[in-house]
């Protein structure tokens, strides 16, 4: 009985290592391979034209800033409700380098990935500052911890005159080996860049979780007493896990910096911590691919929303606030259908799918 | 025969293509020209911009009803984008898809921020934020009416010429954000090149519950006039404290008391209806003419909000007002743009606009002063009234164009 | 020295509305383990409901006072029978998004009223001079907030203690188990708890509004600065709501009082709560009356 490379026909394996690979079978790793090849190649053929390329970026900046989220709430267990101000910090790491060092500087427009992964960096110091009451707090009381770092982040943006109190700071566009990224090509430029960002930070996350941190991190969440008695020590992995979402917001703070060529402080609030949140678990709490359902259904859900109140305005008296309502409303009421109706989120469905595909045409 | 054939086939023949060029040419003639805006009709302080878009929509469909422009129409997209920067930079982004010629924008955060897009795309741009900075480095960006700054710098100056006694002691009440900061600059920069008062405090509010620390505080300091910046609510509630704590003026400069003054938004009838009475011999600067003034340009306002069935709150909005004459200022440049034969490109319009000065300068029913644009001077309106609240209704006292914001302007 | 009791006083009114508010949120708290997200926004709606009554209705404000309680009473229940029900057991993490969904939908549900974006304020039914005491002055509204929210947080501590109701909420928080087996329906106990905290909620919406004003966006962010509060006294503990919304209170007018135009600083009364929290769960990790829960392996 040889074992189908292709197929998985049972169970072959003879190390830990063969069973812990991302890709089981040779079928994985050619879908995938296919799927990214598309992913990189559609703009090529399709013109979206730049207001839908802005909104795809958008999109894949959540999804790597739900990433680092997913990694503290849903696999260490953290609720954190002050994300986005990680994600802030990130993108004022390259406006601070903008105000010091002018728009147009070296550092900023050629050197780009270094400042990138420098605000990740910064992003994941401020993540383990935030991280250190976890050592003492739990539940409740660290959620609303985080919740006072994402206030106080914000009144701290809104006073210093060094972040020009909360107005833009600008950023300037970014050159590559084609020379200047101009304006047609900015939105394009940048899709491809936080593609390759969103992979590289998949491929990560997914081995994290096989290594022992990824292990001492479940073992956390689910009893961190238990966990302790075993010998890992708690208080510091929980300390880590906010550092690397920390490094991920961070990341992710910088690409938004870049793609909007400019740094305000209304996009990063606590309405988009709770958003970012409502991405987590609707995607899936605790899953991968959970982080890329999430943003996705949630962005749709609002461009939906926007389009739909607009026709809606027309036919309806104008006393009603239909528009500002129907936002918040539907947001909420998606957020809490799911939670009532599916709380393993959209990532629930999509494991359904696929066993259900694996085995066809065979029932089970 | 044939003469009397061929003189008629002629003419037959003439006819029809006379008849044609005209069906042709009045297909060419309907032009419909795409304009944008985007701004918050909702969310937050969508009390100022849910009567904005309303101007600004009625203004478009008037013109097109009308025919002001002839046989061409414009077409202006709105959208709300609920006071959202990204929103609104998504919007931007779309109006250039869709190729428009002009640009509307609403708030103070996006304005900055789009700056440098306007420039790079050379978009002429006219504003519902009135923010100072907005002409800093900018040359897209048309300002309708007085900015926030010459408010302030206005209301210094009636202070200043009104006092009767020594260095009036003024403290200033904003609203903790850019918006609010901006004018602050501007009117210390203004005492330091003469203008004779002390700004003894500048205090920025939070959602306070409770003012009368505050009022106390200032009192003990000696102030006697407080000029504020910010929106309707933290005013309506401090002046509320203040009657409670007995320290409003009820005259102009009354010793011992608090003389209370604000600019552009922080008044208007919502400020009367969340004060009451308190609202009584506060003074306040704006460039639109009030309904409550009853004269011939706010019958007109009137008018226009009664032909497209708008209740009366948003009819007798200084809001309303606002957005015709951001409308307007477009259409006027359209008409200019028509009149010299050039086409409705972006970079025309924008000719137009530096010329708006001069015999070309209009005056809009909705504004208490001519409309002006030039290469150097990017704010159109540059006369504000002063209105005082007597008996719940706001009077116009008097018309000042500010001095000292010319001197700070041009840097003399 | 006036200037220090005047912010004193404020700082007494202004935390006891907060001792108010964040009442229902520990009343949730200690029955049901649930924190709810969307107190800010039933004490909204508590406002707007009082408002309506008075000046669309025609009530007389003590009526429509009591009215909105008892309306939001019954709204917090429904509330909890629809949503909260089917979330026993589940982690503590969905049942805060739930919350935090909840408190979006009542957010879309406001906005489609004018309540959502018109400012308003409700017909004075008080002297409108002030008491002035050794030249520190409160105004009426005021001084009848405080006294209404001492005697609802007496009414409430008496409720706990003494009635019957009251024991088996307590009963049912210690121990959901043991309570069913003496025979107090639980679910209905969580559906009563709700209820309280409506009630308590529109009581502290009824008086903010009063003294400020009706506007949404200031009542949502009331919403927001009551967990600290909550946090800071510790989240089951009805004395503990009390004495931090008073701590608070104090803090935020000082802070605001003494430490605004000074050294260029401003806005501190908005974020001195939460620096002042931080420093506090430092050194006691469960809040200031919090209970130490004991966790086994």
């Amino acid at each position: 009985m040889a074992q189908n490379h292709w197929l998985s026909t049972g169970n072959f394996f003879t190390s830990y290592k063969q069973e812990q690979r991302n890709f089981l079978t040779h079928l994985d790793t050619s879908i995938f391979t296919f799927f990214l090849i598309l992913l990189f190649a559609w703009p090529l053929f399709f013109d979206l034209g730049n207001k839908m390329m802005f909104v795809v970026d958008n999109l894949m900046i959540a999804i790597v800033a739900v990433m680092g989220l997913n990694l503290v709430t849903g696999f260490a267990g953290l609720i954190s409700i002050g994300h986005a101000a990680f994600v802030g910090i990130g993108a004022y790491t390259v406006a601070s380098f903008c105000r010091t060092l002018g728009t147009s500087h070296e550092l900023i427009t050629h050197f780009w990935p270094l400042v990138i992964v420098i605000s990740g960096l910064v992003g994941a110091g401020f993540g383990a500052f935030v991280g250190l009451p976890a050592f003492r707090l739990k539940h409740l009381y660290l959620a609303i911890a985080t919740l006072s770092f994402q206030m106080i982040f914000q009144w701290v943006i809104n006073f210093m005159t060094f972040f020009n109190q909360g107005q833009t700071i600008f950023v300037g566009r970014v050159s590559w080996v084609t020379g200047r990224v101009g304006r047609n090509d900015h939105y394009e430029f940048w899709y491809y860049v936080i593609l390759v960002v969103v992979v590289l930070l998949g491929f990560g996350i997914r081995n994290l979780l096989k290594t022992k941190y990824g292990r001492c991190l479940i073992a956390v969440r689910d009893n961190d007493r238990a966990a302790d008695a075993m010998g890992m020590h708690p208080g510091l992995t929980k300390v880590y896990a906010f550092a690397l979402a920390g490094f991920f917001a961070g990341v992710a703070g910088a690409l938004h910096a870049y793609v909007y060529r400019g740094v305000g402080f209304e996009s990063f609030t606590l309405h988009e911590s709770v958003s970012y949140l409502a991405m987590a678990i609707v995607g899936g709490l605790g899953t991968l691919n959970g982080s890329f359902w999430g943003p996705v259904a949630i962005k749709f859900l609002d461009l939906q929303v926007e389009t739909l109140s607009e026709v809606a305005g027309q036919y309806l008296p104008a006393g009603m606030n239909l528009a500002t309502a129907l936002k918040p409303f539907t947001f909420g009421l998606v957020i809490v259908l799911f939670l009532m109706f599916e709380p393993r989120g959209i990532a629930n469905w999509w494991r359904i799918v696929k066993s259900y595909t694996k085995l066809w045409p065979f029932r089970y | 025969m044939k003469q009397h054939f061929g003189v008629r086939q002629i003419l037959g023949c003439a006819l029809v293509l006379i008849m044609a060029t005209a069906f042709t040419g009045s297909g060419i003639a309907g032009q419909v020209y795409k304009l944008g805006f985007s701004g918050a009709i909702t969310g937050p302080t969508s009390d100022a911009g849910n009567p904005l878009a309303k101007g600004v929509e009625d203004w478009f469909k008037y013109v097109n009803d009308n025919k002001l422009l002839g046989d061409d129409t414009i077409d202006c997209t709105i959208r709300d984008d609920q006071y959202k920067t990204a929103v609104t930079k998504r919007n931007f982004e779309e109006y250039l898809d869709e190729g428009i010629v002009f640009y509307l924008n609403y708030s103070t955060g996006s304005t900055l921020g789009l700056k440098r897009d306007f420039e790079e795309v050379k978009m002429p741009t006219a504003p519902s934020s009135y923010h100072e900075g907005n002409l800093v480095d900018s040359n897209y960006i048309f300002i309708p009416v007085a900015t926030y700054s010459e408010n302030m710098v206005a209301l210094a100056e009636y202070v200043v010429n009104n006092h009767k006694g020594s260095t009036p002691k003024v403290a200033l009440f904003i609203h903790p954000s850019a918006f609010g900061r901006g004018p602050v600059d501007d009117t210390k920069k203004a005492v330091a090149k003469g203008l004779d008062m002390e700004i003894v405090e500048v205090v920025e509010h939070g959602k306070d519950l409770d003012n009368s620390a505050m009022l106390q505080r200032l009192m003990s300091k000696g102030v006697q006039y407080v000029i504020s910046h910010t929106v309707q609510s933290p005013v309506a509630t401090m002046l509320k404290d203040a009657m409670r704590l007995n320290v409003n003026a009820k005259s102009f400069g009354e010793a011992g008391k608090l003389t209370f003054l604000g600019a552009h938004y922080t008044g208007g009838s919502d400020l009367i209806a969340l004060a009451g009475d308190a609202a009584e011999n506060f003074y306040w600067t704006c460039s639109y003419n009030l309904t409550s003034e009853d004269n011939a340009k706010s019958k007109k306002q009137l008018e226009l909000a009664k032909t497209y069935g708008r209740d009366d709150k948003a009819a007798n909005s200084h809001n309303y007002a606002a957005g015709i004459l951001q409308a307007q200022i477009p259409t006027q440049a359209i008409m200019m743009a028509k009149k010299a034969g050039l086409d409705i490109t972006p970079a025309n319009l924008y000719k137009m606009l530096n010329m708006m000065h001069g015999e070309n300068e209009f005056e809009s029913f909705a504004a208490v002063g001519p409309v002006s644009f030039s290469e150097d001077d990017h704010v159109g309106v540059d006369m504000v009234n002063i209105y005082k609240v007597e008996n719940q209704v706001f009077r116009a006292i008097s018309s000042i164009e500010s001095v000292y914001m010319k001197k700070l302007r041009t840097g003399m | 020295m006036v200037y220090f009791c005047q912010i004193m006083v404020s700082g007494i009114v202004v935390g006891s509305i907060y001792a108010l508010a964040a009442l229902g949120l520990v009343l949730i708290y200690k029955s049901s383990r649930v924190a709810n997200f969307a107190h800010g926004q039933i004490i909204a709606a508590g406002a707007f409901i009082t408002y309506f009554l008075t000046v669309d209705l025609g009530l007389p404000i003590f009526f429509s006072f009591l009215a909105s309680m008892v309306i939001t009473f019954f709204l917090a229940m429904s509330v909890e029978r629809i949503f909260l029900r089917r979330l026993i057991g589940e982690p503590i993490i969905s049942v805060i998004m739930v919350t935090i969904g909840l408190s979006s939908i009542i957010d879309g549900l406001i906005y489609l009223t004018p309540f959502g974006t018109e400012n308003y304020s409700f017909p004075a039914f008080l002297p409108t001079t002030p008491l002035t005491v050794y030249g520190v002055s409160i105004s009426w509204t005021q001084l009848l907030g405080v006294i209404i929210t001492f005697i609802l947080i007496g009414a409430f501590s008496w409720f706990f203690k003494k009635s019957t109701v009251g024991i088996s909420m307590r009963a049912v928080s210690d121990d959901q188990f043991g309570s069913m087996s003496v025979g107090i329906s639980v679910p209905r106990v969580f559906g009563l708890a709700w209820a309280t905290a409506g009630l308590s909620a529109a009581a502290a919406g009824c008086i903010i509004g009063n003294i400020t004003g009706l506007n949404f966006d200031t009542l949502h962010a009331f919403g927001i600065v009551v967990f600290p509060v909550v946090i800071l006294g510790g989240l089951d503990s009805i004395l503990g709501a009390v004495v931090a919304g008073i701590i608070m209170g104090l803090i935020q007018q000082f802070a605001s009082g003494y430490l605004d135009g000074n050294w260029g600083l401003s806005g501190t009364g908005e974020v001195a709560p939460y620096i002042i929290l931080v420093i506090i769960l430092f050194f006691k990790p469960h809040g200031l009356f919090g209970v130490h829960e004991i966790e086994r392996v």
